[in-house]
């Protein structure tokens, strides 16, 4: 069915925050639209107006910082991301799970911060950026925030945003030189498909991180490992932290089972 | 003969090519006409329900708005075989997604919104799901007055008072004597759900109900001719004010065969009074408004000797039709007589049930049910094989038909009938069965996978009238090239190329001097029956050969005449006809073509137009109570055979290879023969692999688009691919060739079944086998049956931040499911 909405298409970020605050929830934040456009002709979702960010100025930029990492910005694509051969270079855990992320055409428009905005369960860069530490930075008209990842979503397509808020920056620690990653996805097809399990895993200075997607509400971090702990001690924690369902696409065992089996192959690659 | 051949069993190029991958081919979809008006369609939500009250008054009132139907407008009922069906649902619902009203506006989007406006208050009752509950004593009726529909008499049986659509019997032999001479008693039983076609072109049609009730029809329908005959029973027109056009048409695989939208958008037309009237279906819709494959229970039981000869099989099909009977009835008669396979069974017993659901109803679809029944039956050699100790190629050779055997309905097979053993042992040296060759060996080291390597045969005959008939035109310009008229469609099976290849040979002209006329028009082009059943190359090909010997009687009768010769004297080349004893007395094609004008001026002739007409012979309607009598206008075997690798720890497999052959009588095309071989198997890969319809217990459609109803995609395209033919000559087909545009598709599933088999021992009995099934099977774990699920819908643990947050409030109107899909079915 056909949706009526305003459009905005601010150059000025100032500009961007002022219509969120003017707007507040009638509006909703347009950057590669491969969510929320969905949305709208499925019903899902009817804006008011959509903001396009990705005519702000400096937003399609990647930053970079020898203290602060990686910064990403709200209109960077995937394949902007996976273009960048720096990125590919120091994140290579980030690359292989943008990598992974639906089709090239879809990468070509979908955006990394509306990837993790969208807060799906399943969403494929959000268990590399927790294994990474990243953190957000929310602005508004009211001023800017800084949340980290382990804090931004609270449920299913849920997260902190408050209205009139955008994910304006990723900022994404810089990885030491020995940071080992792996991403893990299971999928029903070989072509694109949503993950069905998704397991990240960095072993960096000999502390052991694993980002799980798609076993429950919300994308989450198992942390405080070390790559000496016994095998079927970090799978037991990896199955302690899920709470994963059934559903049309396998069952709450089969993804129980195959987050033991993608945390021991992670291991066998990155301890 | 075949040195002599010239252009069949060339690789000519598709005639279409370049329109097609220019994007000037034009389809359906691209017709704009004067005053046209967009439709769209208000779906139920409900699976089973009264219709209480149907409000159109705030659509009718919303500026832009031409027409809006209810059923109750329309005393006309539709139906292939069993006429059950209403254009518009009246009073009762009977399957999620089914129209319940339409509106006709000035743009797409004013429909759509005219449609939320319509209220529809429903009295929600509990459906009929599961076809084995539906055939239980106390099961609600679909259709409680099955007993008054009209039907095809020669060849269904409805049972009313019950939800069986159709019963098909089959007797041969003495079941009982045939089991007491077994050794070993196997029965199992094999599953698989409704799938979607899934065309690249979704259903499009535009009709304009003109005044004085003249009506054209443009649709991407499949069969021209069917359209108009079942349009005009149901609407109760003569069939000359009713024209059908169909130009390209982007893919079909059965879901465009029959009849579908084109009553109702031809309804619009007329409410709107005579404006015409689009309607392209949504992806969505493909799902559940339009129909689908049927699923299947099918249940078989073996007995066998220990030497591996069969000497009994009774077979029990459950075919769930869903709410209406359309092709499923028919699915349900050919696949009870072709159920037994390409094997000489010699006591048999069929007992086929089409049952109604209230689910979304089933067509056809390639393979006409043998893509279903086969998975059954191929699963069940490996498995009577294993039973006996047996290897399972071998078993299948020892009971393969052979010249002289019978099949189930008593026809004996000939030296002619086609070779299946030759397909199978293709197959099976193919992939080097029965062994790891050192490359498979070294990668079952290095990856810690399983390989493993499967067989499966199979077989069809076109499922059809036994007087299905056919005609072509071929009308010579006068440059001596050629146009020929048909009403079978090209839908990317190849047929305009391999019918140009039949007439160019048999006129002795280069291909290029013919055309195939793209556009089908039941007003200008001859009869055809449907574009379905493989039966286009034998049918069509034979009338476009009787087309040809007509033209070429035609001016040699003139040609005669001009050169003062005995027609019985001539003959012909690529441009002349001659006087054979004396060459140099000739006459141009191009000077007979319209008529031959000697020198003084006189005329004689006229214009060369060959007529061919072709009908199927010898074939009989099936005895009610034995299924005895002769179904098969002819039988095209194959064999498929299958390495894949298991990862024994979860379940994942990889297809490695797929090696096909097909007993195809003669290739016309070795291009178009390749390309119906790899589109098919990897069609059949997506039915092997994971598609499916999962409904929840309400009935409602749970996957309606590609989030969840995964379709292969080229990553999905195994490394090696290939196709083989054997060519033994089918006596009456044109050139020896018989049809192999379904075959394809047909025990890709059953091959990766046994592969998967020979790798790990997983014993998988229901299609498609995903990962987990496989995985499940490893380890003795109940099959998940989520095909009609019992998991809640969005059941995220509650008493986790978000639980709640997994439903959607959300209108369902524009496409039935999304409200209902699982909150981790979001992308």
């Amino acid at each position: 069915m056909a949706a009526r909405f305003g459009y905005r298409a601010p150059r000025r970020r100032e500009e961007l925050l002022a219509l969120l605050g003017e707007y507040g929830e009638r509006a909703r934040v347009l950057a590669g639209g491969t969510d929320l456009l969905g949305d709208v002709r499925s019903g899902l979702a009817h804006p008011e107006v959509m903001v396009d960010l990705k005519r702000v100025e400096g937003y399609r930029e990647l930053g970079w910082s020898a203290d602060d990492g990686l910064l990403i910005r709200p209109g960077v694509t995937i394949n902007d991301l996976l273009g960048d051969d720096r990125v590919r270079a120091s994140y290579p855990l980030l690359a292989a799970c943008a990598q992974d992320l639906a089709s090239h055409q879809i990468r070509n428009r979908a955006t990394v911060i509306g990837n993790v905005v969208n807060a799906s369960p399943c969403a494929d860069l959000s268990p590399a950026l927790l294994c990474l530490g990243a953190h957000a930075v929310l602005s508004s008209q009211e001023g800017r925030r800084e949340v980290p990842f382990t804090e931004f979503f609270t449920g299913a397509k849920r997260t902190v945003l408050r209205t009139g808020e955008l994910l304006e920056e990723v900022v994404v620690p810089p990885a030491g030189a020995d940071a080992r990653g792996s991403y893990h996805k299971l999928k029903r097809i070989k072509g694109h498909d949503l993950g069905i399990v998704g397991v990240a895993a960095l072993a960096e200075d000999g502390a052991l991180r694993l980002g799980i997607s798609s076993c429950a509400p919300t994308p989450l971090l198992v942390d405080g490992l070390s790559t000496h702990d016994p095998v079927d001690e970090v799978v037991a924690a990896a199955r302690a932290a899920i709470s994963p369902i059934s559903d049309v696409r396998c069952t709450k065992e089969y993804r129980t089972h195959m987050v033991g089996v993608y945390v021991r192959r992670a291991l066998e690659e990155v301890a | 003969m075949s040195d002599r051949l010239r252009t069949v069993g060339a690789d000519v190029p598709r005639v279409e090519t370049v329109e097609k991958l220019t994007g000037d081919a034009l389809y359906t979809g691209d017709l704009l006409l004067p005053g046209m008006l967009h439709a769209k369609v208000k779906h139920s939500p409900h699976a089973r329900a009264r219709i209480l009250r149907i409000d159109t008054a705030r659509a009718e009132a919303l500026p832009g708005v031409r027409a809006v139907l209810t059923g109750h407008e329309l005393d006309y009922r539709i139906g292939l075989y069993v006429v059950d069906k209403d254009i518009l649902a009246k009073d009762v619902v009977r399957h999620f997604g089914e129209a319940v009203a339409a509106v006709a506006a000035d743009t797409p989007e004013i429909a759509g919104e005219a449609v939320g406006l319509i209220e529809v208050e429903y009295d929600v009752l509990t459906p009929v799901l599961d076809p084995m509950a539906a055939i239980r004593d106390d099961a609600p009726l679909v259709h409680p007055d099955l007993g008054s529909y009209a039907y095809v008499e020669a060849a269904f049986s409805p049972q009313p008072g019950t939800n069986i659509a159709h019963r098909q019997l089959v007797r041969k032999g003495d079941l009982d004597r045939g089991f007491a001479e077994a050794e070993w008693i196997v029965e199992r039983e094999y599953t698989n759900p409704s799938v979607q076609h899934v065309p690249l072109e979704t259903h499009v049609v535009v009709v304009q109900w003109k005044a004085g009730d003249q009506v054209t029809i443009w649709t991407s329908a499949q069969s021209p001719f069917t359209v108009r005959n079942l349009f005009c029973t149901a609407l109760r027109l003569p069939l000359n004010q009713v024209r059908v056009v169909v130009p390209h048409v982007g893919g079909g695989f059965g879901g465009k065969a029959g009849i579908h939208l084109e009553p109702l958008v031809a309804c619009l037309s007329r409410k709107a009074g005579g404006r015409p009237v689009r309607l392209q279906a949504t992806r969505e819709e493909e799902f559940s408004l339009l129909p689908c494959r049927s699923a299947l229970t099918y249940r078989i039981r073996t007995g066998v000797r220990s030497d591996g000869t069969i000497t009994a099989q009774q077979m029990t099909m459950y075919w769930d039709a869903g709410a209406y009977a359309d092709y499923a009835v028919n699915v349900t008669r050919a696949s009870a007589y072709s159920s037994g396979g390409p094997y000489d069974i010699p006591n048999a017993a069929v007992d086929a049930y089409a049952i109604y659901t209230n689910k979304p109803y089933g067509t056809a679809y390639r393979g006409f049910g043998h893509v279903e029944f086969f998975w059954g039956l191929e699963r069940h050699m490996e498995l009577v094989a294993q039973a006996i100790g047996m290897d399972s190629l071998e078993f299948r050779r020892r009971n393969l038909l052979r010249p002289g055997s019978l099949t189930l309905t008593g026809e004996r097979i000939t030296e002619h009938t086609g070779d299946p053993r030759a397909c199978l042992d293709a197959v099976a040296e193919a992939i080097d069965y029965g062994r790891l060759t050192a490359a498979e060996a070294e990668h079952e080291r290095t990856t810690g996978r399983k390989v493993g390597k499967g067989v499966a045969t199979l077989h069809k005959a076109p499922a059809m009238p036994s007087f299905t008939a056919t005609a072509a035109v071929v009308k010579m310009n006068s440059d001596a090239s050629v146009v020929v008229n048909i009403a079978l469609m090209e839908i990317g099976q190849g047929c305009d190329t391999a019918l140009a290849q039949i007439v160019a040979e048999r006129l002795r002209f280069p291909v290029e001097r013919v055309k195939v006329a793209v556009e089908r028009d039941t007003d200008k082009d001859p009869y055809d029956w449907q574009t379905v059943a493989s039966k286009g190359l034998i049918l069509s090909g034979n009338a476009c050969l009787l087309a040809c010997d007509d033209l070429l009687r035609q001016a040699y009768e003139v040609a005669g005449q001009a050169l003062r010769a005995n027609v019985v004297d001539l003959d012909h080349d690529a441009d002349r006809v001659f006087v054979a004893h004396r060459p140099e007395e000739s006459v141009t094609f191009a000077e007979l073509s319209i008529g031959y004008a000697f020198p003084n001026g006189n005329g004689i002739g006229g214009p060369l137009v060959g007529v061919g007409r072709y009908i199927a012979q010898g074939l009989t309607n099936l005895d009610k109570e034995t299924g005895q009598g002769l179904p098969a206008l002819d039988w095209t075997y194959g064999a498929h055979g299958v390495v894949v690798d298991v990862d024994p720890e979860t379940g994942e497999f990889d297809v490695l290879a797929i090696s096909s052959a097909y007993d195809v009588g003669r290739v016309v095309n070795p291009g178009l023969v390749r390309g119906q071989a790899i589109g098919g198997m990897v069609q059949g890969l997506g039915t092997a692999l994971c598609e499916g319809y999962i409904y929840d217990q309400q009935g409602r459609l749970l996957n309606p688009s590609f989030t969840d109803n995964k379709i292969p995609t080229a990553r999905d395209i195994p490394a090696r691919i290939d196709s083989a033919v054997v060519e033994t000559a089918q006596l009456d087909g044109p050139f020896g060739a018989r049809g192999v545009g379904e075959h394809p598709m047909i025990s890709v599933a059953p091959a990766i079944g046994n592969a998967i088999q020979h790798a790990t021992g997983a014993e998988l009995l229901h299609m498609p086998m995903r990962f987990e099934d496989v995985w499940r099977a490893l380890r003795s774990h109940d099959p998940i049956d989520n095909w009609i699920t019992e998991t809640p819908v969005g059941s995220c643990r509650s008493d986790l931040p978000g639980g709640d947050a997994t439903v959607h409030p959300a209108d369902a109107v524009a496409h039935p499911g999304s409200t209902h899909t699982p909150e981790v079915a979001l992308p």
